[in-house]
């Protein structure tokens, strides 16, 4: 009779945790403002609805998203999760501008390089389309310095992705573009020692394309650099091209034109940053020393990329609305 | 009397499950049907003009090549709205429904969410064109990529 007892108890708890099980089976709800992509738990690719609604499940890296009144904005590159539909080149970071979400002010994509997103900004929006890509020519809102911290490891998330990026020449920014580089952001983003905030400058540069060496002793964490394009731009372009012609033929020593020895990064030893396979797509554009699979400088690659990209069809209004 | 002990048993567990799973019976529907005894409320509803039809919006699925089908009034009118109908999309649970002022309409969407939300769908959306709400809830994965809601809702829109 007692051991009756004791099988009783022992279906009665099982009953009890079944049924507890059940209950926190039902997920809460995730609410999502737009596309995003799905987590390799629940599945895989890219969820497509480009309206708010939920999902049982929670995002697969915050660090990808802008959370807006309980609701989660996917705020980085679709492009290596899946996402098939029209994309639009950019170049460095820019106010979020996908006019199809209201995010409660100025929010910031505080990608670096070249990326895509799925939306073209709107006319009004201070952006100039050159080269094929959207260059933000307006002005940086304190809100973007202040945020900065939080959301540019966004750049951590690309910085170990092999995917097919945007390839945009900065020989076409606009003379407006004034570019704001942010240098660090946690680790698997590092700057090469001696990189330059050129937009001449093809080798080790920003852009999740870059794995080079470590930050060398100068090294401080995240800092912000500031770049004024319209003034140096022509001169930039003109170190980059005589440091490969001499540069080239004798492998890839030191640093970028303009490099000095010694500097407070450090001295530059290295080969050239970790070259993504498929072509110079990413924010590391090839440039001299036979590791570059580009061709000879400048040739191949200057221009084309920029969206909408012709993988994506390329017609966002037929897409969006 | 091992006999009776397991007789016993049984009837403990079948209890407990019985209790759990009442338990567990938290969320009514909003619009539950009424009872054959329940008194003859409104006058059968009547749609809303000047915003798309529940009949147009499923021509408009027709023709983005989807596959509605089972829809059917509801009644009484649930979630706020002056006409509703039930059915499905590509075999995802779907509602459309139309209102006559967008405070109702701005309420009964709200709350269809929440109640979905609460009820733990895998995907869950409500979309509104002018006084007319579409609302889909994909309860078993059919759609995980959401390209058919994703497509019900671009004809949607293009009404």
């Amino acid at each position: 009779m007692r051991r009756t007892f004791v099988f009783v108890g022992f279906l009665v708890a099982c009953s009890v945790g079944l049924a507890g099980t059940a209950s926190v089976a039902h997920a809460e709800a995730v609410q999502y403002m737009s596309r995003h992509p799905i987590p390799k738990r629940v599945g895989h690719g890219f969820c497509e609805i480009d309206v708010p609604h939920f999902h049982d499940y929670p995002p697969s890296d915050p660090r990808l998203y802008r959370q807006v009144n309980g609701q989660n904005y996917f705020v980085g590159d679709p492009t290596p999760f899946g996402y098939d539909g029209p994309r639009y080149s950019f170049y460095g970071p820019h106010p979020i501008a996908d006019p199809n979400v209201q995010l409660g002010g100025t929010s910031y994509c505080y990608l670096e390089g070249p990326h895509s997103h799925w939306y073209a900004p709107p006319p009004q929006a201070h952006f100039e389309m050159k080269g094929g890509a959207y260059w933000y020519t307006g002005a940086y809102e304190p809100s973007f310095y202040a945020d900065q911290p939080r959301f540019v490891v966004v750049n951590d998330v690309y910085a170990p992705m092999v995917y097919e990026r945007p390839v945009i020449d900065v020989a076409f920014a606009p003379p407006a573009f004034h570019a704001e580089f942010l240098v660090g952001g946690g680790p698997g983003w590092r700057y090469a020692p001696g990189w330059r905030e050129n937009p001449g400058w093809r080798g080790p540069g920003p852009g999740p394309g870059w794995r080079g060496p470590g930050p060398g002793p100068g090294w401080r964490g995240p800092e912000r650099r500031e770049m004024v394009m319209r003034e140096r731009h022509e001169e930039f372009r003109h170190e980059e091209h005589r440091e490969w012609e001499h540069g080239h033929d004798h492998g890839w020593h030191g640093g970028p034109p303009g490099h000095e020895p010694g500097g407070p990064h450090g001295g530059w030893r290295g080969g050239p940053p970790g070259h993504e396979p498929g072509g110079p797509h990413g924010g590391w554009h090839p440039g001299p020393g036979p590791a570059a699979h580009a061709g000879p400088p400048g040739g191949g690659w200057h221009g084309g990329g920029g969206g909408p990209h012709p993988g994506g069809g390329g017609h966002g209004n037929q897409f969006h609305r | 009397m091992r006999r009776t002990s397991f007789n016993l048993a049984g009837v403990l567990v079948a209890g407990v499950l019985l209790f759990g799973a009442g338990c567990h019976k938290e969320t009514a529907p909003a619009a539950a049907p009424a009872g054959p005894g329940a008194p003859p409320a409104t006058p059968p509803p009547a749609h809303v003009d000047g915003t798309p039809h529940t009949d147009a919006v499923e021509g408009a699925w027709r023709t983005a090549g989807l596959a509605p089908e089972g829809f059917a009034a509801l009644q009484p009118v649930p979630y706020g709205a002056s006409y509703c109908e039930e059915g499905r999309v590509q075999s995802i649970d779907t509602v459309v429904c139309e209102y006559r002022d967008q405070d109702a309409l701005a309420k009964g969407q709200a709350g269809l969410m929440d109640q979905w939300g609460r009820e733990g769908g895998h995907t869950g959306v409500a979309y509104h064109s002018k006084l007319t709400m579409i609302a889909i809830v994909d309860r078993a994965r059919h759609d995980p990529n959401g390209k058919i809601i994703h497509q019900a809702i671009d004809a949607f829109r293009k009404l």
